[in-house]
């Protein structure tokens, strides 16, 4: 591998920029230039970066399928092209950790400070947590396993998540609307009001920005790893060989 | 003095085992956390207050000892790596010192996963303790204490049978369920605030003999599971 | 709202606002911090 362009670094650096940059203008729109909300108060702002993080949470599971079915197809074809998809796989995995967390936990906070419960079993938070929680799984599942098999392991895994995800959604929802409970939110999409758009649309730019960016921070991280790794392992066996290099 | 330096020095080692990996409390949390959520699922929690803080304590003691039994098994096959078992058997110290070491491990570990799944637990059943909380402080390491006295004991009894990860769980259970009725009883009382503070310490003190009477005998037998051949 | 009604501890819903966004970016930020201090541990490919 030739020395990373110079380019490319100055383009990372931009883009971390820019996600900074449409990041802050929306914490000005969200905080200062959106008026308060007449039912919610205040607490009502958390509306601005809890939304658009759990949309953005729906993203990185279909990222970590499509990693995971390109590394099954590429492991025996092009063993090179595998491991850039299970950089791909893992990377997407634990931004979606990492977003789904988030929205677990400002969900939390907005809720018992809203309607007094910390948590409640209705289709939303439940398909959110089951959502975690399979991802977080599968970050176990890489952890454990034994070197050589868990790139394949967790590729496996993965597309049994992402079939998951949908199922899990509809049954949970066919589940509560048997049996009614209460909801958080009521529907937070169905009814924004024209004030409220600006903050959230600057809000969901800039996190889809900042997750862009650090999943191909991460993905390039995985990569440089993987790389020491062969570097590490081609040492060794030069090594071994005792043909002068 | 000395056989309390050995059974710190176990303590130490297996304390920085774990610490280097984390692995048995990482899975420990994790399976305690899938727990909750699947009886969260089952039993609709939010609808039914009265009902999830009658069954609360009895979920509770049920994911501590599934999660534990997971934890148990991983702490003894640790020694087999490496024939360090032979090495711990021919180790002048005495071997209730291997096993006292090894159980304040387990014990350690298993309060950290109370100390982080008690909130989880408020939080994901709405649960509203009703009588004196300060007591399941005092019914929750009795409860532990038992659970993993016992467990770490089963596990080395297990360490050369065949099928050694489904043997624990098949000797733990039995033997634990006075212990285990003890623990659900009491802190079904503290939360639901049925029982009154007499029939609670009554409990309490059944859980503190248990513990008492089977730490002695853990103790006295070990040598004779660690050298059974 | 203004920055000092931002920081304003007083109301149980101030404290909310404030945790839920400190909550955020203290997740971004950390995991940001944490592939980048990974980043410079990692030796290189090749060079």
């Amino acid at each position: 591998m030739e020395q990373r362009p110079p380019t490319l670094r100055s383009v990372a650096w931009l883009c971390l920029a820019i996600a900074v940059a449409v990041l802050v203008v929306g914490f000005r729109q969200a905080i200062f230039l959106t008026p308060t909300d007449a039912a919610q108060g205040d607490v009502g702002r958390i509306f601005y970066y809890h939304v658009p993080i759990a949309m953005l949470s729906l993203l990185f599971p279909y990222l970590n399928c499509a990693g995971s079915l390109a590394y099954l197809f590429w492991r025996s074809r092009d063993p090179l092209k595998a491991l850039t998809a299970d950089a791909f796989a893992l990377a997407s995995a634990e931004v979606a950790v990492v977003y789904s967390s988030i929205c677990l936990i400002t969900g939390m906070i907005w809720g018992r400070v809203a309607w007094n419960i910390w948590w409640t079993w209705d289709a939303r938070l439940t398909s959110m947590l089951l959502l975690w929680l399979l991802y977080v799984s599968y970050l176990m599942l890489r952890k454990f396993s034994a070197t050589g098999q868990s790139q394949t392991l967790a590729a496996v895994l993965g597309i049994f998540a992402a079939v998951d995800v949908p199922i899990v959604y509809m049954s949970i929802r066919w589940w509560r609307t048997q049996h009614p409970a209460p909801v958080f939110g009521g529907g937070a999409n169905s009814g924004m009001d024209k004030s409220m758009l600006p903050a959230f649309f600057w809000n969901l730019a800039g996190w889809a920005i900042w997750g862009v960016l650090i999943f191909l921070f991460r993905f390039a991280l995985e990569r440089r790893r993987q790389l020491a790794q062969q570097e590490a392992a081609l040492r060794a066996i030069e090594a071994s060989l005792e043909i002068p290099q | 003095m000395n056989y309390l330096r050995h059974i710190f020095d176990h303590l130490h080692k297996d304390l920085r085992l774990e610490w280097r990996s984390r692995d048995s409390i990482n899975g420990m949390l994790f399976f305690a956390l899938l727990v909750v959520v699947i009886f969260g699922l089952a039993f609709d929690p939010t609808s039914y207050p009265t009902t999830t803080r009658q069954i609360a304590g009895g979920i509770l003691w049920v994911a501590l000892l599934f999660a534990s039994i997971t934890a148990l098994n991983q702490s003894w096959t640790r020694e087999l790596r490496n024939q360090v078992l032979e090495a711990q058997r021919m180790a002048p110290s005495p071997a209730s010192a291997l096993f006292l070491g090894k159980v304040i491990s387990n014990m350690l570990f298993v309060l950290v996963v109370e100390i982080v799944l008690g909130p989880i637990f408020i939080v994901f059943f709405n649960l509203h303790v009703l009588g004196n909380i300060w007591l399941l402080i005092l019914i929750l390491p009795l409860g532990t204490w038992a659970l993993v006295v016992n467990g770490t004991f089963f596990a080395a009894l297990g360490l050369r049978a065949r099928n050694r990860e489904l043997l624990l769980p098949l000797l733990l259970l039995p033997i634990s369920l006075p212990a285990l009725l003890a623990m659900v009883q009491a802190t079904t009382g503290v939360l639901t605030a049925e029982l009154d503070p007499i029939q609670i310490n009554t409990w309490i003190k059944q859980l503190a003999g248990y513990d008492i009477i089977f730490t002695t005998i853990c103790v006295l037998l070990f040598e004779t599971v660690l050298n059974a051949e | 709202m203004t920055w000092k009604s931002f920081f304003d501890t007083s109301t149980m819903a101030h404290r909310h606002l404030l945790a839920a966004y400190a909550v955020v970016l203290i997740v971004q930020g950390g995991y940001f911090g944490w592939i980048a201090w990974n980043w410079f541990r990692t030796k290189s490919g090749r060079y």
